[in-house]
């Protein structure tokens, strides 16, 4: 194989893999999505206002209202410290329910409400029965990397 | 006492999945025939054991054993039987179970085809099947064990996940599963030959037809996935780059690569190297899927709940397994240095390396996006998410550059092309490209990526058509018959290289539909009362009433739509709001209208207690269909691939001059090619069509 030849293929290959490279890295910091709780979602400065992030927490029971003939739901999500106010428009999953766990996707607004177009139900395929549910409710879910550590 | 036969017989196994490790190892170093022959029993036998156990499992399914803590958390007396049947995979212990009785039965399979064939790498295949054995057995009998009982015995019981009773949601895990295990063997066989030193073509050989058989059935599992998630989720979506699916399309994406790359080492014998690290690779991915799947680390539809011991013990086996894989490789790929180096960037070698080049892109692409929420909350950084926009900005591109490469690909003469060479082979393609680019245009198709996308496919093609219609000709002149005989003569003459063409137009299907079913979907989220009415793209739909509706273990509410175009009536259609009342789910069925190879497709998410009015989400999914037909067009070439298999072996045993029926008046391609049986066709083809001439 002539040089020429092989310089050819090795920067044919480099301009693939850096072009993938770009598109990956220059998206990647657009595309990350922070999980954040309820708590943290209080303090937030003006300059986090619109910035999309994910929530998780409890839907509190007796906060969920439907906006008659809209597609509007609001509803109270907390971490057991602190509570927000969510504005959901569209169409929650099958699992979505008062008193149980979700995650919504939104943005807080200088009207210190969550506005949100995506909720995820958690749902395991290892549901409890209702007599279970009453009893012990959702245990958290272990931290499996924190379980590697010891205590 | 059933299900105690069934835990005491994959005990056994267990025990014999030691011996298969050791006593062909102790064989070898022996040299004792008698100790490799006991490894063998052992794998058979432990197919039989396992079988017992899957009985066992089952036939507490059938007997509504609840005693059985497992049958207990996926099955109900309520149960139709099929899902009964089916409820053994509904979880974590069921599936780990049918996974290592699927491998049992590969490994048995595999250790009766090849044993005459093979005799000299079979020891260490039956080894290191055995180690992925015990590896498995150990998960499930210490840490996730099926055949528990439970006191006091529960008099029904919970149910199996109503997302899960469906037919395909039946068949998706252990297609998925057989695609997996499936690799297992292609990839013991590369280990059997870094560890006898027998690193000639013979494992590619040997397990060529496992690697198509295992793609096959990985493909199916995916799609049935994707199908399940498209009417039984009712997101109308096939796709959402869930890290589940991530973890299945990852092993898909190396075994791709290495079903093209092993090509180059039967015609070249290169790429040796590349080879072995790709199937390692692939297995090593399918483990990885299982460890992302089956440790609950990960929130998903599929993450099953968290057990902390079983995450370790799946990490410390992976780590094994990648440790003595890529351990051995490296050690080994010294004696592995190509005697052939590449002659030109404009061959088909290089077409193939860029081939995986991109595969492989594609891989890492996804990996990152999968891993690195665990990496940044290992690290206790904050938790993350990677979104959908991510995979799609990176992907569509790879994927346009894949198709392009599977037009060019299967055209371009092996070592060095002539530029002339190619101006006859992609001139007229690339005059049709930019004919339908036009055409798009002019049709209104404005979407940057739709337009590349269909440009590419019409460029692919136009190749592959005009081949057809060269070949077809060709036999047809040459045996005085019809084109359509002609182009049957040309698969006889040429069977793999036509059925792997037809998997490519396949693929070109399947990207028209997700093209138009992503691009052009449209799309109506709203509230109805029953009267009212909604126009969706061309066609309208009424909601006429809301009423109650049940089923053996459901209760719920249906609506009744009339579907229109213009004024016509196209259908009804009645999609349901069920509540399961064992398990206290509600679900959303979803309803279907197709019109040509597109849906309309109806969800009812909510509806008022009173039934005055209903959450309505309304799709139009046009050429969604092309999805599965393109992945039913790709299965049928990969079975045509494997079935050619069987037939060059009668043609071994009654040999036929079979290259001599290629017309001679041209010089024979020359050098050591002659001598490689894959090569016939490329010397008929050479002489079919000039424009292929080598240079």
């Amino acid at each position: 194989m002539k040089g020429g030849k092989k310089t050819a293929i090795i920067i044919s290959i480099l301009i693939v893999v850096g072009g993938v490279g770009y598109l990956v890295f220059g998206n990647f910091g657009k595309n990350l999505i922070y999980f954040v709780t309820p708590s943290e979602v209080v303090t937030f400065a003006p300059d986090h206002y619109g910035k999309k992030v994910r929530v998780a927490g409890l839907v509190v029971k007796n906060s969920l209202k439907v906006v008659p003939n809209t597609l509007q739901l609001t509803f109270d999500l907390t971490d057991g410290a602190e509570k927000i106010p969510v504005a959901f428009e569209g169409v929650p999953p099958d699992l979505f329910k008062e008193g149980q766990g979700a995650v919504v996707e939104g943005f807080w607004d200088a009207d210190r409400t969550f506005h949100s177009q995506m909720i995820m139900a958690k749902h395991s395929e290892d549901y409890m029965p209702v007599e279970m549910k009453k009893a012990g409710g959702a245990l958290p879910k272990k931290d499996f990397f924190k379980t590697l550590k010891v205590d | 006492m059933i299900i105690e036969l069934g835990h005491f017989a994959v005990i056994t196994a267990l025990i014999l999945a030691a011996v298969g490790i050791a006593s062909p190892i102790v064989g070898l170093k022996r040299r004792e025939a008698v100790w490799v022959e006991v490894g063998r029993q052992a794998v058979t036998l432990n197919f039989v054991l396992i079988s017992i156990g899957m009985l066992a499992m089952e036939y507490s399914y059938l007997t509504q054993d609840y005693s059985v803590k497992y049958v207990y958390a996926t099955s109900n007396s309520k149960l139709p039987i099929f899902y009964k049947v089916a409820g053994l995979w509904g979880g974590h212990e069921g599936s780990l179970l049918l996974w290592s009785w699927i491998l049992s039965f590969f490994c048995m399979l595999a250790a009766r085809i090849h044993w005459k064939t093979q005799p000299a790498v079979m020891p260490y295949l039956i080894a290191m099947q055995s180690t992925v054995m015990s590896g498995f057995l150990l998960l499930i009998l210490f840490l996730s064990n099926p055949f528990e009982r439970i006191f006091p015995i529960p008099l029904d019981g919970r149910d199996l996940n109503p997302l899960l009773q469906d037919p395909a949601m039946v068949m998706h895990p252990p297609f998925l599963y057989l695609g997996y295990v499936g690799l297992s063997i292609p990839f013991s066989f590369a280990m059997a030959a870094l560890f006898s030193g027998r690193l000639g073509e013979e494992w590619i050989k040997a397990t060529q037809r496992w690697t198509l058989m295992a793609w096959l059935c990985l493909t199916i599992g995916i799609l049935m996935g994707g199908y399940w998630a498209y009417y039984e989720l009712g997101w109308g979506g096939y796709w959402g780059w869930d890290p589940v699916e991530n973890a299945a399309f990852m092993p898909w994406l190396v075994a791709t690569a290495f079903l093209h790359s092993v090509m180059v080492q039967e015609t070249r014998k290169m790429f040796k190297v590349w080879n072995l690290f790709l199937i390692i690779l692939a297995f090593s991915l399918s483990l990885i899927g299982t460890f992302l799947v089956r440790s609950g680390i990960l929130s998903s539809v599929h993450s099953f709940a968290a057990d902390p011991g079983r995450g370790v013990f799946i990490l410390g086996f992976l780590s094994f397994m990648l440790l003595l894989s890529f351990g051995t490789l490296i050690f080994r790929s010294a004696k592995l240095k190509s005697q052939i180096e590449m002659d030109s960037v404009i061959s088909r070698e290089a077409i193939f390396l860029f081939n995986n080049l991109f595969f492989l892109v594609a891989m890492v692409t996804v990996f990152i996006g999968t891993l690195y929420p665990l990496l940044t909350e290992a690290l206790q950084f904050k938790k993350v998410s990677v979104g959908p926009p991510y995979y799609n900005t990176v992907f569509m591109p790879v994927a346009l550059g894949l198709v392009f490469l599977m037009g060019i690909g299967p055209y371009i003469p092996w070592r060095k092309a002539s530029i002339q060479s190619l101006k006859g082979l992609f001139l007229i393609p690339g005059l049709i490209a930019l004919g339908g680019l036009a055409f798009f245009l002019i049709a209104g198709i404005r979407h940057s990526y739709a337009l590349a996308g269909l440009t590419v496919v019409c460029f692919v093609a136009a190749v592959i058509f005009l081949d057809f219609a060269k070949l077809s000709v060709f036999w047809a002149k040459r045996e005085q018959v019809s084109s359509l005989q002609g182009f049957l003569t040309a698969y006889k003459k040429n069977p793999r290289r036509l059925a792997g063409i037809l998997t490519h137009i396949g693929v070109l299907v399947m990207i028209v539909g997700i093209i138009f079913s992503t691009i052009y979907q449209t799309e109506k989220v709203l509230i109805m009362k029953p009267g009212e009415e909604t126009g969706l793209g061309a066609y309208r739909i009424k909601l006429i009433r809301l009423y109650g509706a049940e089923g053996v273990n459901w209760e719920g509410q249906e609506a009744l739509f009339n579907v229109y175009k213009g004024e016509t009536l196209l259908t009804q259609l009645r999609p349901q709001k069920r509540f399961y009342t064992v398990s206290q789910t509600p679900t959303t069925e979803t309803a279907i209208h197709q019109i040509y190879t597109g849906h309309i497709f109806l969800t009812i998410p909510e509806v008022a207690p009173d039934g005055s009015w209903a959450r309505v989400r309304a799709l139009h999914n046009p050429l969604v269909l092309w999805v599965w037909y393109g992945g039913g067009i790709m299965g049928i070439g990969v079975i045509l691939n494997i079935l050619r298999g069987s037939r060059m072996k009668l043609s071994a045993l009654h040999p036929e001059p079979a290259l001599s029926e290629a017309p001679v008046s041209l010089p024979r391609p020359a050098r050591e090619e002659v001598l490689h049986r894959s090569n016939r066709w490329q010397a008929f083809l050479n002489a079919v069509w000039p424009g292929r001439k080598e240079v």
